[in-house]
Parts: C-alpha cells; structure tokens; sequence
C-alpha cells in the first residue's frame, strides 16, 4: 500500500515512547509475587445415570404433554363425525329395538286427543244418531 | 513486536495446568509475553502508568483462569484478547470519569493529555504529529492500526484476537491508513 509506505518513511515505526530502566524485569517480579493462589478446578462430578438421562426424560415428557394437549383439543373443538365407530346415538337404539313407538310416535299423530269424547262417540248404537246429535249443537 | 524465545506451547499449557509446576511455567509465559502484552496495552492507552496497571492485571487474570484455557487458541492469542479487553474496559471507564467531572467527552483529547504528560513519552513533533492522528481514529480503527502497523501482527491472529473477519480487517486497516494520510496532510 502506497500511502502505509509514505507514513513509514516519513515516520517511521517507533511511537517515541519509552519504558523505564529494567522496567520488564521489574514488572515479572512483581507479578509473580502478587500472584494468588493455584486457581482450584471446580470438582467435576460424577454423574450417576438418572443424572445423564435427566434431561432426555423431561424433554420425553414435555412432547407427550403436548401431543396430550393437542389430542384433547382436537377431540373437544372438531365436530363428531360420523363413523360405524361412532354411530348417533339415535341409531344405536333404533338398530337395538328399544324405542318404543307408542312413546316416542302416536302423540305426534293423535294431537290433543281426547279419550273422553271417544267414550262418547262409541255410546251411540248408529252414527245417525251421532250425527243428529252433533248437527243439533251446532 | 517480535516475541522472545520460543517456546513448546503444548508442553507450556501442559505445565501450567499442572499446579506442581504452574508457578514455574507462568514465569515463563510471563518472561515470553510481558514486553509484546505490555506495548499492545501501552500503545492503545498511551500513558505507562496506566499500561502498567493494567499489563499486572492482565496476567492476574490470566493465572487466575488458566483453569478454563483449553489451547484451542494460542497462548499469545489469548494474552492480547485479555489485554484488549483490558484495555477497553480502562478507555471506556476513563471516558466516563472525564465526562462526570469537566464534562469532556472526547477520547482523542484525554489520550493525548495522557501523552502530554507522560514523562516515558520522549517522541519528537513527527511523532507527537503521528499519535494525534492515531488517536483520532475509531477505537477500533485504532486497534486495528497499531497492531497492523507497530506490531506487524497477521491479519489472522489478528482475527482471532478481535473476533473480526480477515477481509473486515483489512479494510479497517486502509481506512485508517487513508484517515491519517489525510489528517497529516490537511
């Protein structure tokens, strides 16, 4: 480089700056005399084999929490789909016969119905007779 | 600045980390890397004073923590980071005390008073002309200046010391080469 050269030539290398007689000798002497102690290694242990596995189990542990996290997630925000595995339970109970129709159909159909105007249709012997009745009324 | 003898780094940190003979190896770690450590930190504080304090704790610490050196790098390599370290540490805390007290906040004006008033310091006008410029370079720039152009250190161990990139390196090195060119002939 031109210009590391010119500074050179010009300048030179020594910083004009200086150190007192025997100044090196002196320093060894006083570090080495205001040197501590031998630094002490901290004890490397032994670790025992729960010790070495520790952290591999934990972190095990922690994915099986999650996939337990996001399985019970899945379950509780999808909506049932319907399988031969998870038939309605509607379904079940037609296919196990236990519905019982007169329960669960004839209100449907027979609307208000009631028993004792039945009773008091079937109390006349001919429906002329019910009819001169019921015309009567009217 | 040329290192003295040679020495068997292995057998060295072998020894060093051996308590029985630590004490005798570090006097030789120290007979080896006193003078270099010494003119790295005395170059980027200016002052012998300080360069002294800070060259005594540079090589306490390094006792000190001779337990974690592991000689993946060089035993000089991690002298010079202690020492830039060091150094650095010194700067910034010098910085901040002449902020607090005449509220001067320029590290070219306090390295030059350093300079000024150091009685180790015998530099004719050229020189005092050559170390004004230098300290108004960058800290880093600076860094990378003396140990470039005082030192002729390689741009490798230079790298390892400052945890720079060689490229980066060089280019910080011819910036501050333009800087001071320009500054010395303005």
């Amino acid at each position: 480089m031109k210009q590391e050269e010119e500074l050179i030539k010009k300048y030179g290398k020594d910083p004009g700056m200086r150190v007192p007689e025997g100044y090196f000798a002196q320093l060894e002497k006083q570090v080495m005399q205001s040197l501590p102690d031998y630094p002490k290694h901290a004890p490397i242990r032994d670790l025992s084999r729960w010790q070495r596995m520790k952290p591999y189990v934990y972190l095990a542990a922690m994915f099986c929490g999650i996939w337990l996290m996001m399985k019970v997630f899945h379950s509780v925000t999808q909506p049932m789909s319907l399988s031969l595995d998870n038939p309605p339970e509607a379904l079940v109970e037609l296919l196990d016969g236990g519905v019982d129709y007169d329960s669960h159909y004839l209100p449907l159909y027979m609307g208000d119905y009631d028993m004792d105007e039945e009773e008091l249709i079937m109390s006349y012997d001919n429906i002329e007779d019910f009819e001169k009745d019921f015309y009567s009324q009217m | 600045m040329a290192y003295k003898a040679p020495i068997d780094e292995k057998e060295l940190i072998k020894q060093l980390q051996n308590e029985k003979t630590a004490h005798k190896a570090f006097e030789t770690l120290l007979h080896t890397y006193s003078e270099p450590v010494y003119w790295q930190i005395r170059r980027m504080v200016t002052s012998h004073d300080d360069a002294n304090d800070i060259v005594q704790n540079v090589f306490i610490k390094a006792w000190n923590n001779l337990h974690n050196f592991r000689g993946d790098a060089k035993l000089s390599t991690w002298l010079f980071k202690i020492a830039v370290n060091e150094s650095i540490n010194f700067l910034n805390k010098e910085k901040n005390r002449m902020q607090n007290t005449i509220g001067d906040n320029d590290d070219e004006s306090a390295l030059l008073k350093n300079l000024a008033a150091d009685e180790f310091f015998d530099g004719d006008a050229l020189q005092i002309e050559l170390q004004e410029a230098i300290a108004r370079l960058p800290e880093k720039q600076r860094l990378v200046f003396n140990m470039r152009y005082y030192d002729e250190m390689k741009y490798e161990d230079m790298s390892e010391v400052l945890g720079t990139s060689i490229g980066a390196l060089k280019a910080s090195y011819h910036h501050a080469v333009k800087k001071i060119t320009e500054m010395l002939t303005s």
